[in-house]
């Protein structure tokens, strides 16, 4: 089952934890905003995407079914 | 309305403000939490959460936990209604953007080289003398200058900062003598940010940015004085008390030093760990919205909730051998910023500050033996008051 990894982008800071966590997923560009690479996850992705989820500490991303 | 003995809630005659208590609290937060996820104390008619994963729910949920009733008497909550952090969404959400426009880490890349050079450069100092006090020559020296030159200020404002600072914190407690003897001076702190104007401010700085922008229209009129009191009153103690307990643990802890002079990619983690052994805040309020199940017992609508963040950071259930620090742990989902949409809003100045002060004792100290740490009973921040740093070896 495919997974989708939503950013709530009112919410996100830019703290950048995420990447921190899944740095094959997701960046900070160089304005500070945060970009999904890989918003489908499967797979090994999906605990690296768990552990981006998890460590956002504005609670910005969400995993949800796909 | 059922009495608590139906509803299956555990109690505990642990008074959480006990002089005692505040100053080590770690005992007292084992033995809640294991008694139960949520123990109402009725010495402070308070029903505090002691388990990780019951707490960073609660965080996460601003339906269900307000931030109403974020301080413990209803005077401080009054006089922080209208301000993010004592509002819920969908007010919050757009007075959290105003607050955070200027702190989130985006923002303040521009500073990090200037903090890290500022640290190094001060615990460098330090280092050479051969023996210092910890407390007013760094933990408070540091923030209060960073902090000072963010927002813009000096002189006389500058010398008050670290009453006001600790007495913003202070009045969130209950109405104990320390709230009391605290009001008069965060009465103070109240009355210089409302009365502050663009021009009390150095031009460039990002307190004068928040008039410029109150000017343009482009955040509500009055904003701006609020936002500072905000930065002022929850910016300087907290990263007072974080910086004072990175010199405190590494001074105990000589060979997690070691470690990250070694490695100086371990900067980050060594902070969290910091953070997660001893949060710089003791206990936080919120107020349940309606009657709430929490693992199996019912906690009614309307009541008092303090959340212990020490207790959740040590909380086995979550973190192996909770009671060890350890620089390579890297506890980065620790509760002490909170989490979710009340998350600490100046985490990433704190980041900044807490990494620069860390990397800089990595680079300019080869070891160093403290004094036990001296600590005074308060309500809400658990900081230290006095450190000696008897013997430092310069790197």
């Amino acid at each position: 089952m495919s997974l989708r990894i939503e950013l709530d982008r009112s919410r996100c800071e830019g703290h950048g934890l995420c990447e921190e966590a899944a740095p094959h997923l997701m960046h900070l560009d160089d304005d500070g905003e945060l970009v999904i690479d890989i918003p489908e996850v499967e797979g090994a992705d999906v605990e690296a995407a768990k552990a981006a989820v998890r460590v956002c500490p504005v609670a910005a991303l969400k995993l949800v079914s796909s | 309305m059922a009495t608590r003995s139906d509803s299956g809630i555990v109690e505990s005659d642990i008074d959480i403000w006990d002089d005692a208590v505040t100053v080590d609290p770690f005992p007292a937060y084992t033995e809640l939490r294991e008694k139960a996820s949520v123990v109402y104390l009725p010495k402070n008619d308070v029903y505090v959460l002691t388990r990780y994963d019951v707490i960073r729910d609660a965080l996460g949920d601003p339906e269900t936990y307000s931030s109403t009733s974020l301080g413990f008497n209803p005077m401080v909550n009054e006089a922080l209604q209208g301000t993010s952090l004592a509002s819920d969404p969908p007010l919050h959400t757009q007075l959290r953007a105003t607050l955070t426009q200027n702190l989130t880490p985006r923002a303040l890349r521009g500073l990090k080289v200037t903090i890290d050079e500022k640290a190094d450069q001060l615990v460098a100092e330090l280092a050479a003398t051969g023996s210092f006090e910890a407390i007013d020559a760094l933990a408070r020296a540091f923030p209060l200058e960073v902090v000072s030159d963010l927002i813009g200020f000096t002189g006389p404002v500058k010398e008050n900062m670290l009453r006001w600072g600790q007495a913003a914190m202070q009045v969130i407690g209950p109405m104990n003598r320390r709230t009391q003897e605290n009001f008069p001076i965060a009465g103070e702190l109240y009355g210089w940010c409302s009365s502050v104007t663009a021009e009390d401010l150095t031009p460039g700085s990002i307190g004068r940015g928040i008039f410029d922008a109150e000017a343009r229209g482009a955040i509500p009129e009055g904003s701006a004085g609020h936002i500072i009191h905000q930065y002022l009153g929850a910016g300087v103690d907290s990263t007072i008390a974080a910086i004072g307990n990175i010199v405190a643990l590494f001074g105990r802890h000589p060979e997690q030093l070691a470690l990250v002079r070694q490695n100086p990619d371990l900067v980050p983690a060594a902070f969290a760990e910091v953070l997660r052994f001893w949060p710089p805040l003791h206990i936080w309020g919120r107020t349940t919205t309606r009657e709430v199940e929490i693992d199996g017992v019912i906690v009614p609508k309307g009541v008092q909730i303090g959340i212990l963040f020490g207790a959740g950071n040590h909380d086995p259930r979550h973190y192996e051998n909770p009671d060890e620090f350890d620089v390579t742990r890297n506890p980065t989902d620790h509760l002490s910023f909170g989490y979710g949409p009340h998350g600490c809003a100046g985490q990433g100045l704190a980041r900044l500050e807490g990494h620069a002060i860390i990397a800089a004792l990595a680079h300019q100290v080869k070891s160093m033996e403290i004094a036990e740490p001296v600590r005074v009973p308060t309500n809400i921040t658990r900081s230290i008051e006095e450190l000696r740093v008897v013997k430092v070896v310069a790197a």
